[in-house]
């Protein structure tokens, strides 16, 4: 089973910010996607999560067609996203930020949780109790109650990830997740993905940072101008003349 | 002592009616659902119970139920073009069906009195039952959001790509809360019928719709006892301050426009987020000194 | 008595157009909804009728609505609308504090009035009618639709012919950008909202003078027929809510001479409902970005 993108295009009036992309990401591994600023890089993940209408080709998860679907039913088939700018809920506690993470499965019905019948606090008891361990897995059990709108940089990007991951997906998205943070504070999320994706998971890396990708990915795709322009395993595609044309004219340009 | 008690009593009527209508509005402006709409529907709850009460006959309770079902009904059907919508637009098309259900009872004078409105309605609700109807309320809007359809409500009202990419239906959960919000408006609309014998098309217009928003305004949006307070102290204020009844007006407008400019959070919300940063603060303290302590021992 | 029924919509519609476009201009601007407008509109109409009463000629009343108007519409803009617009809820908070602003300049004028209706005198504007083709125009109704006519011209042409109008629609489009090549927002909008307001006092003005029923709850009805306006024409659309002010204003006095009384409301609504299912940006609004909600 993959996530398949199958000559996927999306058009803006006449401008064209995809262009018959096709991208295959398959489970326990990780999946580079590369390009310089404005390549389109966020818009095939827009594209993926039901955020933009595609205009042409098809996206599939194993064999159900996820093309057309709307954004909430696309995480209910097992898709999960962190966004490139982050977007924590500043209203609410780092804990109630990943709460919300487990909303795919809460399966209680809507009168039990309107009412607060034993059956939804039951559930709403045990998901806090699997928000709390995955705090502690990050390491981040002391902010638990703090507003999320206050924490720094890396922690917000932690918490969307947990967030992200606590809806238990069989394929994660990262949009540019180690974007503005030091060597070590990378290194680590590094090995967490090396992590998630032992366990089954395919993770789908966007990065601009051509070193943390080709570190972590066995094959890499590389976009620009909405097309790709090569692709296969790192070392061999970053030395690919178009793709270091593509990279010093979009850096210097 | 009892005597004074008494005599606050028909404001304490008032202050539970008002506080059912403030949770209508409250309730969607939480799930980020930009509806003015809790008059219009308290007034189809009222005229619902009122018609089936003194033309009909049926029995009050019957009648309620009815009500909260009216008000429901619309709101589901309000619903439809609501969730074409954002913002601004939802807020002039709620505003819109109030004006409709202000000129559609107006109209049908054989059904609903016309501008007279309906009389001599059998008072069956005092005190006791609005107390029960508003400790009902409380709890049901306390189940609501600490469920998952709160968690849900928040993360759409925060931002809704977040909350769709989790997973969350934002259409399916804000037609939800808007049905809520309208059964709970039939339900008080009619309240306010049983209680005071009668019912004028004219109490359902903008003045009433200024009163709840600034309940919830005044008293904090993100906060279950945030309605509670403001409701209480814009209904107390007068009472204390008799000038300040008759310029009721001036005092809503001016309270409005300081609150949204200088507590854009209210009372209530600001209050609790200002205990709770002390308490972290705090805790956050004696967790940096804790390891000290135990190194020096 | 169609074709009389259309003339006095159309005057009618030109009076809304001046409140209209006003309470456009600044959606347009800031996409706020100005609930003062209606008050302020409402201002227009007391300052023309005291300064007439105090002896002063009806143009000198005129001229003192308009500029009053306007400048209420630029202390509405400080003292309700800035500090929000830096602020993430703005939208919601603009509804509530221009909300409050009508409350406070309604009990104003409620006090002055002593809340009682205040009229013209009978000879402010002679009663003079032109007859021809069988349709019968007031002096009145003349002067009405050729204030509107000019004053939105006037507008038009300040908006898209002066460099001010420029900076309007420089602001409009991206403020960021506009302040970076030099435009002073905080300026560009105290303009806007006298312009706003001064639209608003004239439209209150003609319309004290054609139904001479001025009081200080007026305005309502004017901000409901505001909504109409702008969700028919767009909101923020100026040539839009000029078209859909005429179209109201035609299709109100129709609905008026042939609906049962009462139903126009009704109606006028329902049929602002059918227009925001079929367009959820009004008839001639700008398209918004592509929505993520779902189905139910």
């Amino acid at each position: 089973m993959s996530l398949t993108l199958n000559n996927v295009s999306k058009r803006f009036g006449g401008v064209v910010a995809s262009d018959s992309v096709n991208i295959t990401v398959p489970k326990g591994k990780i999946t580079g996607l590369i390009g310089p600023n404005g390549a389109g890089k966020t818009t095939i993940v827009n594209m993926i999560t039901g955020m933009l209408a595609v205009s042409d080709g098809q996206i599939t998860v194993g064999d159900r067609d996820i093309t057309h679907s709307f954004a909430d039913e696309i995480c209910r088939a097992g898709l999960a996203r962190t966004f490139q700018n982050i977007r924590i809920l500043p209203d609410n506690s780092v804990l109630e930020n990943i709460l919300i993470g487990f909303h795919r499965h809460e399966e209680c019905s809507t009168l039990a949780a309107m009412l607060g019948l034993p059956a939804a606090r039951r559930e709403s008891g045990k998901i806090r109790e699997m928000a709390i361990a995955m705090l502690r897995r990050f390491g981040m059990s002391a902010l638990a109650d703090f507003p999320a709108g206050g924490l720094s940089y890396g922690h917000q990007r932690k918490l969307e990830m947990m967030r992200a991951l606590a809806s238990e997906p069989e394929f994660m998205l990262l949009d540019e997740p180690v974007a503005g943070m030091n060597d070590v504070e990378s290194d680590s999320l590094a090995e967490l993905f090396r992590e998630l994706a032992s366990t089954g998971m395919g993770v789908l890396l966007i990065e601009h940072n051509i070193r943390f990708v080709s570190k972590l990915c066995e094959h890499v795709y590389v976009l620009d101008g909405g097309r790709l322009i090569a692709e296969g395993a790192p070392g061999v595609v970053l030395r690919d003349p178009e793709v270091m044309a593509a990279y010093i004219g979009g850096e210097h340009a | 002592m009892t005597n004074v008690l008494l005599g606050y009593q028909p404001l304490f009527d008032l202050f539970l009616l008002h506080l059912g209508m403030a949770y209508s509005q409250w309730l969607v402006l939480r799930a980020g659902v930009f509806s003015l709409a809790t008059v219009g529907l308290a007034a189809v709850g009222a005229y619902t119970g009122g018609i089936l009460v003194v033309t009909l006959g049926f029995p009050a309770p019957v009648a309620l139920l009815a009500a909260a079902l009216a008000g429901g009904i619309v709101a589901l059907g309000l619903s439809v073009p609501l969730a074409r919508l954002r913002g601004v637009y939802q807020a002039i098309a709620t505003v819109a069906f109030i004006q409709i259900v202000l000129s559609l009872n107006i109209y049908a004078a054989g059904l609903t009195g016309g501008p007279q409105g309906l009389n001599g309605i059998p008072k069956t609700v005092g005190t006791l039952t609005l107390l029960i109807a508003g400790i009902l309320t409380v709890y049901l809007m306390y189940a609501i959001m600490s469920s998952r359809l709160g968690r849900a409500f928040d993360a759409i009202r925060q931002n809704e790509a977040v909350a769709a990419s989790l997973g969350v239906s934002i259409v399916r959960h804000q037609t939800l809360a808007f049905v809520i919000s309208g059964a709970l408006a039939g339900t008080y609309g009619a309240l306010e019928a049983f209680h005071s014998y009668a019912l004028a098309p004219s109490q359902f217009a903008f003045p009433f719709l200024i009163a709840v928003l600034s309940y919830v305004v005044l008293g904090g949006r993100n906060t279950i006892i945030g309605p509670i307070i403001g409701t209480a102290i814009l209904l107390i204020l007068p009472e204390i301050a008799r000038p300040l009844a008759e310029a009721r007006m001036l005092v809503y407008g001016l309270l409005l426009i300081l609150v949204i400019n200088y507590l854009p959070r209210g009372i209530a919300d600001t209050l609790i987020e200002r205990a709770r940063a002390r308490r972290l603060s705090a805790r956050l303290a004696k967790s940096d000194t804790a390891p000290t302590t135990a190194a020096r021992s | 008595m169609l074709l009389q029924q259309l003339l006095n919509g159309l005057v009618v519609g030109g009076v809304y157009a001046l409140f209209a476009v006003g309470f456009n201009l600044i959606f347009g601007v800031q996409r706020f909804l100005n609930l003062a407008h209606g008050a302020v509109f409402m201002t227009g109409a007391f300052v023309a009728y005291y300064t007439v009463e105090a002896g002063g000629p009806l143009v000198l009343g005129f001229l003192a609505a308009v500029v009053s108007a306007g400048l209420l519409s630029v202390l509405i803009e400080i003292v309700c609308f800035r500090r929000l617009r830096k602020s993430g809820d703005a939208e919601f908070g603009a509804i509530l504090s221009s909300m409050g602003a009508s409350l406070v300049i309604m009990t104003v004028w409620q006090w002055i009035s002593q809340t009682q209706v205040v009229r013209f005198p009978f000879d402010t504007v002679p009663v003079v009618i032109f007859r021809f083709w069988g349709l019968r125009v007031s002096l009145l109704q003349v002067i009405m639709i050729v204030a509107a006519v000019v004053i939105v011209m006037i507008m038009a042409w300040f908006i898209y012919r002066t460099s001010f109008g420029r900076q309007v629609r420089a602001v409009t489009d991206n403020e960021k950008a506009a302040m970076l090549v030099g435009v002073n927002p905080n300026r560009t909008y105290n303009m806007t909202y006298f312009i706003s307001g001064a639209l608003a006092g004239a439209a209150g003005v003609l319309v004290g003078l054609a139904f001479n029923n001025i009081n200080y709850m007026m305005g309502e009805p004017y901000l409901l027929f505001g909504f109409a306006i702008i969700i028919l024409g767009g909101l923020g659309s100026i040539p839009g809510a000029l078209l859909a002010s005429l179209i109201f204003g035609m299709v109100q006095t129709l609905s008026i001479a042939y609906l049962p009384s009462g139903l126009t409301t009704a109606f006028i609504f329902s049929a602002m409902f059918l227009i925001l299912l079929v367009k959820p940006t009004g008839l001639m609004g700008r398209e918004e970005a592509g929505s993520l909600r779902g189905r139910r």
